[in-house]
């Protein structure tokens, strides 16, 4: 990962370029509704709470997002809290989430190929990865669609809107139903990981075996996770930590209102870079994963006449420095 | 036979009660000379809870008199757990009008989570003329709607009228299902807070009886008494009250019977469970009598007693110099069990606030809402309007005081927000709530102000936005008037108000005729507006420039009424050099035009720069500037949500 400041400055570059044009809408709104109004000053200086509730109280679509939980650590509690509750997002985001996610898909290729190389493959050779896997890619993602569909639209609704209000009808103790909700929460983003971590590994080996079938790599994935369960979820559960511990150190640093507008930025920017280093870090450590338990290393390391198109083999290379063909 | 049984359980009642004696000399209580209230609604109840059917069965004795002017031909009463028995009544039938979905704690219904009331026997005595057993004689009414299937009143016809000044005395027996909560009363676990729980009269008045049906978006109204109550519950099981508790026996079965007494008191709730932890305290003021404190609190909140008591005392000091003492020297603060749904409401010496597990401080969490119904005893305890039609009257006045108290005492509280299905709360320290923004008055009065004219009947709001005018207009309204008389000229007002309706129903037009009468002025212009009109308050600059004319400029000011309420506000221009220019504007005029010549160019207009008309609608309007901020304020915080976005695609994409 370490290697590849490109492919972090380039998805930060996705990720800025995609928030950018909404960021300015909303910047827009925001400026029609202070107008040459002196509440602007008090927005400016720190937060104009009497003047956000009277923006909030007229704003429509994108507007509505603009709430003050936005401003610092909130902003990653209300997030995370969101996708827990299954809250539905309003259709500009959701459409923009979409679109981030086929083209997170699209380049995921491109990024895997370049982490199983372990070297420069360039702008050529890594947009070529991503259209070469891309199709196999974007299959395993409608695959891996339905299934989330299948958990936030029937096993969401069950354990918290059938389940919990069940179990914890005569709970008397608040935290007694946190604890029931935790759990709820638990068995999950369980269920999510569970299915994360085999299309993860099922996108890993379309590129690195360079295969087309998407129902064969995740049944392949599905293997590799239950052929090696402590090493997959281990290492699930170190990214896991790193990304807590990431948002950890957010709470502690996030800018709050009064921060200077640069400040803030850099700042947020910065949690932003952090963010998509460990995603990219996770990427990397599961392929890496992945080439050291080859599941078909005798497959994947010939014909010798493909060489060296097979990121697999390069991968066997960097295992093995004193193997030449 | 039945006749027999009846007379002889009229006999057993009328000796167990001792309806003979005379009513204001209830067991325990001072004298009638002593009495601070007409006591004319006097109950000697005797109860027993049966936690595992959650009934209650009870018998009472209530003796009533006649204090109007005009002979009563029948008597009414509320029957309130009726709301309750089916989907069918008025409450329900609002309740459904309040929101797109009913509150997940309300439906849906297991079938004995329902409440319900049923008198089974009552029988008239008046002196030696008892009329025996009237229970056939009783009919469901419903007065304010005609609803049939409404039977949360009761009308007993009567064969002779009670005479202006003449008593009459009643017993009756009766059962009532405990529902799981509604409206802030039922149960849930072994968990019981029990609020209208009996068949009690309504208030009669020269015009008739004030008897409403139970309404979704209203309280309740009941004349003064005094209240001899005796409840029996599991052994073990602590009881809070209205009122003090004389004594405690126990039964032959285990259970145990609480006494509790209290004078001079409109109603009367109690609370019963094995969980609560009791907790005791004083509040000692100078010049305030002191009052000893009472709490039950839930085992999860044991470190946060101290909150509630210091939250209480802020009340009873604020409110006792303000506007007049606490009289009853003990109070009991009741922390409702979670999900239990009775929390944040008030009865006559006792309330229940509500906490959560997580209530980190610099949040007002638990003490608004401890303040606020501290507050009541007040604003609704003593000072009796009728929440029925005037709930402004009380929950207006209160919402009112309590921000006052908060300003006070715990400023700066700050904003914060729950997250993870409400319960974990994060605390955003740089939006400190100041009096004008706390509890979102003015947000939720803003988009309610045109739903209803507050001199509607409050059972009559619109139930969806009852609770914006009931609450925040009036709050918002009192917060205008505090501004435009000061202070010290309002809480004349508000205290000379208190201390004559204490113990009193007054009616709205007695507050006016106090404001007028204490502030010197006729605030008639005022009063039609918030009262008896649904007015919105909007002013705001429409054009602002200062332009070089010669070696002076020329500053031109339009400033308009948006809104249709008229209210009179200050123009204030502010120059470069610092000097300020004001003109007063009476406000009624749509537009009106300010314009100064000076040796220094403007800088920025304002209008109502002292924030009189807390009302205004739209305060951005307000002002303008030659040196506008709006853009890097809008680039700022644009560029804060951008952040929130891009986390917000990274939380989405975690899982791809």
């Amino acid at each position: 990962m370490s290697r590849a400041p490109a492919i972090l400055a380039g998805t930060f570059a996705l990720t800025l370029g995609i928030s950018l044009p909404l960021a300015l809408a909303v910047r827009d709104m925001l400026q029609a509704h202070l107008g040459n109004s002196l509440m602007a000053g008090a927005a400016l200086r720190g937060a104009n709470y009497e003047w956000w509730q009277e923006f909030t109280a007229q704003a429509t679509a994108l507007g509505t997002t603009f709430v003050p939980s936005i401003i610092g650590f909130g902003a990653v509690l209300l997030n995370l809290s969101n996708l827990l509750d299954n809250v539905p997002l309003l259709t500009t985001v959701a459409g923009v989430t979409g679109a981030w996610l086929v083209l997170w898909s699209f380049l995921s290729g491109g990024i895997l190929d370049r982490f199983a190389r372990d070297r420069a493959t360039r702008g050529r050779g890594f947009f070529g990865a991503c259209g070469a896997h891309f199709p196999a890619i974007a299959r395993l993602g409608l695959i891996a669609l339905a299934i989330y569909v299948f958990l936030f639209g029937w096993l969401h609704p069950l354990l918290f809107n059938t389940l919990y209000p069940g179990v914890t009808h005569e709970v008397v103790v608040e935290r007694s139903a946190f604890a029931i909700r935790a759990g709820f929460y638990a068995v999950f983003v369980g269920a999510l990981v569970a299915v994360n971590v085999i299309v993860d590994y099922a996108r890993i080996r379309i590129v690195v075996e360079d295969r087309r079938s998407a129902i064969g790599a995740l049944l392949a994935g599905t293997r590799f996770v239950r052929r090696n369960l402590g090493a997959a979820v281990g290492l699930y559960l170190l990214n896991g930590i790193l990304f807590l511990a990431a948002i950890a150190f957010y709470a502690l640093v996030a800018p709050g209102a009064t921060r200077p507008a640069w400040l803030a930025l850099v700042l947020g920017e910065t949690y932003i870079v952090l963010r998509h280093f460990l995603k990219l870090t996770f990427y990397a450590s599961e392929t890496a994963l992945f080439q050291t338990r080859l599941a078909h290393a005798s497959y994947t390391a010939s014909p010798p006449v493909e060489w060296p198109e097979s990121p697999a083999a390069e991968a066997i290379t960097n295992l093995s420095p004193t193997f030449t063909p | 036979m039945a006749v027999l049984q009846r007379l002889c359980a009229l006999v057993g009642l009328l000796i167990l009660f001792g309806v003979n004696t005379p009513l204001d000399g209830a067991r325990g209580g001072p004298a009638a000379d002593q009495a601070r209230s007409p006591r004319n609604a006097s109950y000697n109840i005797s109860a027993r809870l049966n936690p595992a059917t959650r009934t209650i069965q009870g018998e009472a004795a209530l003796g009533w008199r006649n204090i109007t002017a005009h002979p009563a031909d029948s008597l009414r009463f509320h029957l309130y757990y009726n709301a309750w028995r089916d989907a069918r009544s008025t409450w329900m039938r609002e309740r459904a009008l309040s929101s797109a979905s009913p509150p997940a704690d309300e439906l849906p219904r297991r079938a004995d989570e329902w409440g319900a009331i049923d008198i089974q026997w009552m029988a008239l005595g008046r002196g030696s003329d008892a009329q025996g057993d009237v229970t056939t004689q009783l009919r469901f009414i419903a007065p304010d709607d005609g609803n049939p299937d409404d039977r949360t009143v009761v009308e007993l016809p009567l064969a002779s009228p009670v005479a202006p000044g003449q008593s009459v005395t009643l017993s009756y027996r009766w059962t009532a299902h405990v529902p799981r909560t509604f409206a802030r009363t039922g149960a849930i676990d072994n968990y019981f807070f029990i609020a209208q729980w009996f068949p009690k009269i309504g208030v009669l008045e020269d015009a008739g009886w004030n008897c409403h049906q139970f309404h979704s978006s209203t309280e309740f109204f009941s004349d003064f008494g005094v209240y001899d109550v005796r409840l029996t519950t599991p052994a073990g099981w602590l009881v809070g009250a209205t009122g003090t508790e004389r004594d405690v026996t126990k039964e032959t079965d285990g259970a145990q019977t609480h006494h509790f007494v209290q004078e001079d008191v409109h109603d009367f709730a109690w609370t019963t469970s094995p969980r609560y932890v009791e907790r005791t305290a004083h509040f000692e003021h100078p010049g305030l009598p002191p009052v000893a404190m009472r709490l039950l609190l839930q085992p999860e909140h044991l470190d946060q007693a101290d909150r509630h008591f210091a939250a209480t005392r802020a009340a009873l000091g604020d409110y006792g110099e303000w506007f007049g003492p606490y009289p009853y020297g003990h109070i009991t603060i009741v922390d409702p069990a979670w999900q239990s749904g009775a929390g944040g409401m008030e009865y006559p010496t006792l309330f229940t606030a509500g906490t959560r597990w997580i209530a980190p401080k610099g949040v007002t969490t638990p003490e608004g809402v401890t303040i606020h119904e501290a507050g009541h005893q007040f604003w609704y305890g003593i000072v009796a309007t009728n929440e029925f039609e005037d709930a402004w009257m009380d929950e207006g006045f209160n919402t009112f005081s309590t921000a006052r108290v908060i300003e006070h005492v715990y400023e700066p509280n700050f904003y914060a927000q729950r997250y993870f299905g409400g319960f974990v709360p994060w605390v955003f320290k740089d939006l400190k709530l100041s009096r004008e923004v706390d509890g979102d008055r003015l947000t939720s009065y803003r988009s309610a102000a045109r739903q209803d004219a507050q001199a509607t009947p409050t059972y009559r709001y619109w139930p969806p936005t009852a609770g914006a005018i009931t609450y925040n207009k009036t709050a918002l309204w009192l917060h205008t008037l505090e501004r435009h008389l000061g202070w010290p000229t309002l809480q004349r007002v508000m205290s000379t108000y208190f201390q004559r309706y204490a113990f009193k129903h007054p009616k709205p037009g007695d507050f006016f005729a106090v404001a007028n009468e204490v502030s010197g002025q006729d605030l008639t212009w005022y009063f039609d507006q918030v009262y008896r009109g649904s007015q919105t308050f909007d002013y705001g600059v429409d054009q602002f420039r200062s332009e070089a004319v010669g070696n002076t400029f020329h500053t031109t000011v339009a400033a308009r009424r948006y809104g249709d309420g008229v209210f009179p506000v200050d123009v204030q221009v502010t120059y470069e050099d610092g000097q300020q220019s004001r003109w007063t504007w009476d406000g009624r005029d749509r537009w009106k035009l300010f314009q100064a010549e000076g040796a220094s160019r403007a800088v920025s207009v304002e209008v109502d720069p002292r924030r009189v008309l807390v009302l205004d609608v739209n305060r951005t309007n307000n002002s303008a500037t030659l040196k506008p901020d709006g853009a890097r304020a809008a680039r700022k915080w644009s560029l804060r949500w951008m952040i929130w976005l891009q986390d917000q695609l990274l939380t989405y994409g975690f899982f791809i």
